[in-house]
């Protein structure tokens, strides 16, 4: 099976390349794949994936997700692999002065959807993640779990072959957290999508085998 | 009403600076036309043993754009009158030729000095009269006018180029999460920064509509009843149709200009 993501001696660094946070990792991960990173905090897992979508380019090496070379990839390829990825953060980032149902549909705001497919993608996924309610309310007046519902939803929205989540259970009691792992497993299975979850450890719901990858000592090895 | 205060605080400063502009515009208006009608009212009176034609004169000075012969028998006749026994025409022989010479443009009193002493130093010229301080007079009230006027204006700019910078902080803060989100999920510029292109453009067309509209009315209404000699006389000088493509340019590059800068400074980070 084809690769999403394939990491080749990839060293990531902040600070005009001074400060080192990944040395020399190689990896990959294949489409349809649901994979966990762990390691612990200031390990460089976010750091690991914003290297995915490109908000920070590989020092050394090489890394091409989706087929394209993140070193060498210019702003309007950037921007438009950006658009089939779905992206979810442990603090949620969504645009507060925006109802739930239009930050749903950002991503096919962007891609320049009709008003109508908009609305219609936005039922749908509001009813898949029980927030049908919700619709026209603001995100400031939902509870942790329920912004975070929205903001795995608008990752669906456009059916993205590739999902990053950034702690995405972080800030939610075991509750809204087992809510937000359903809908990620689901979007695994049912839509095909491959998911790279970043987190400090793997909740215990999974009992299936995921693929599963520690960061330590600036390395990235498979566990096994 | 957070919206019409969004829009105000941009919308105040851009309407400075159209005024600012529009107010330069019909200054410069204003003394230019001033300037053309001290040019006219002003000459050079010139003494001359023999005839000269302007070609001569524009050979001495290229500023010299006219050169307008005084009648000998005006002349002639006003000396006969004190004088017995002496017919006009012996006198009108004996008199040397007068001119009245006129300039292209305004110039400065050392420049009507420099012409002055190029004329006596030609051949033939025996007298020169500048009315000198007649003229520094008019020209440094002029030119004190000018002086005061770019400052206030200049001032103005500054003072409001200042607000339009804070205006655009304000913007940043308020927007920035919202465009990096927009970014990382591969939004162009243009779309982030959508909004505020979109409150600038308003803005911009407002101010120009208001401007143009303030300075319409002062020539249409004020124009006409105001007792002021030059703008009863020339009311197109307070505004001109060509005055709106000015504002609405200069409104548009500032508005594109502030919402770029801001689009940029919103940026995600790069590593």
């Amino acid at each position: 099976m084809a690769n999403v993501i394939t990491a080749s001696k990839l060293t990531l660094a902040y600070d005009g390349g001074r400060k080192e946070i990944i040395k020399h990792a190689s990896f990959s991960v294949r489409k349809g794949e649901f994979v966990f990173i762990t390691g612990p905090s200031g390990s460089g897992k976010s750091t690991l994936l914003k290297s995915f979508y490109g908000a920070l380019r590989p020092k050394e090496g090489k890394l091409t997700v989706g087929g394209l070379d993140m070193s060498r990839i210019g702003q309007s390829k950037l921007l438009e692999l950006r658009t089939h990825l779905g992206i979810v953060f442990q603090d949620y980032k969504l645009i507060n002065e925006w109802t739930v149902e239009k930050n749903v549909v950002l991503p096919l705001i962007i891609a320049g959807y009709s008003t109508d497919i908009q609305q219609t993608q936005a039922k749908k996924l509001l009813r898949h993640v029980k927030l049908t309610e919700q619709a026209d309310r603001y995100p400031l007046e939902l509870s942790g779990g329920e912004q975070q519902r929205v903001g795995v939803a608008r990752a669906l929205s456009k059916n993205p072959f590739l999902i990053l989540a950034d702690e995405p259970t972080g800030n939610l009691d075991e509750y809204s957290s087992n809510v937000i792992w359903d809908l990620m497993e689901n979007a695994c299975d049912q839509l095909g999508s491959t998911v790279v979850v970043v987190t400090h450890r793997i909740p215990t719901i999974f009992n299936i085998p995921y693929r599963h990858f520690i960061i330590e000592n600036k390395g990235i090895y498979e566990v096994r | 009403m957070k919206s019409v205060r969004d829009h105000l605080m941009f919308l105040l400063p851009l309407l400075a600076i159209l005024l600012g502009v529009e107010f330069f515009l019909v200054f410069n208006r204003v003394t230019q036309s001033s300037e053309e009608k001290l040019r006219e009212s002003y000459s050079i009176l010139v003494v001359s043993k023999k005839a000269m034609s302007l070609k001569d004169f524009r050979r001495i000075d290229p500023h010299i754009a006219e050169a307008a012969p005084i009648p000998k028998a005006r002349i002639a006749k006003e000396i006969a009158r004190g004088m017995k026994n002496t017919p006009d025409r012996e006198i009108l022989a004996a008199l040397p030729h007068f001119y009245n010479l006129h300039l292209d443009r305004y110039l400065s009193r050392k420049d009507v000095e420099k012409i002055r002493q190029k004329l006596l130093a030609a051949k033939g010229i025996k007298k020169v009269e500048t009315f000198g301080e007649n003229h520094r007079a008019k020209y440094n009230l002029f030119l004190f006018l000018k002086i005061i006027f770019w400052s206030f204006v200049g001032l103005m700019g500054l003072v409001s180029i200042f607000l339009v910078v804070k205006q655009m902080e304000v913007w940043q803060m308020a927007h920035r999460e919202r465009m990096q989100i927009m970014e990382i999920f591969g939004a162009p510029m243009l779309l982030r920064s959508g909004v505020l292109f979109r409150m600038g453009i308003v803005d911009a067309l407002l101010a120009t509509v208001i401007t143009a509209g303030i300075f319409a009315l002062l020539r249409y209404y004020y124009a006409p009843i105001s007792g002021i000699e030059i703008l009863v006389d020339r009311q197109a000088l307070l505004f001109e149709l060509k005055d709106i493509a000015i504002l609405g340019g200069i409104a548009l590059f500032i508005v594109i200009s502030a919402v770029l800068t801001v689009a940029v400074k919103s940026r995600g980070p790069r590593e």
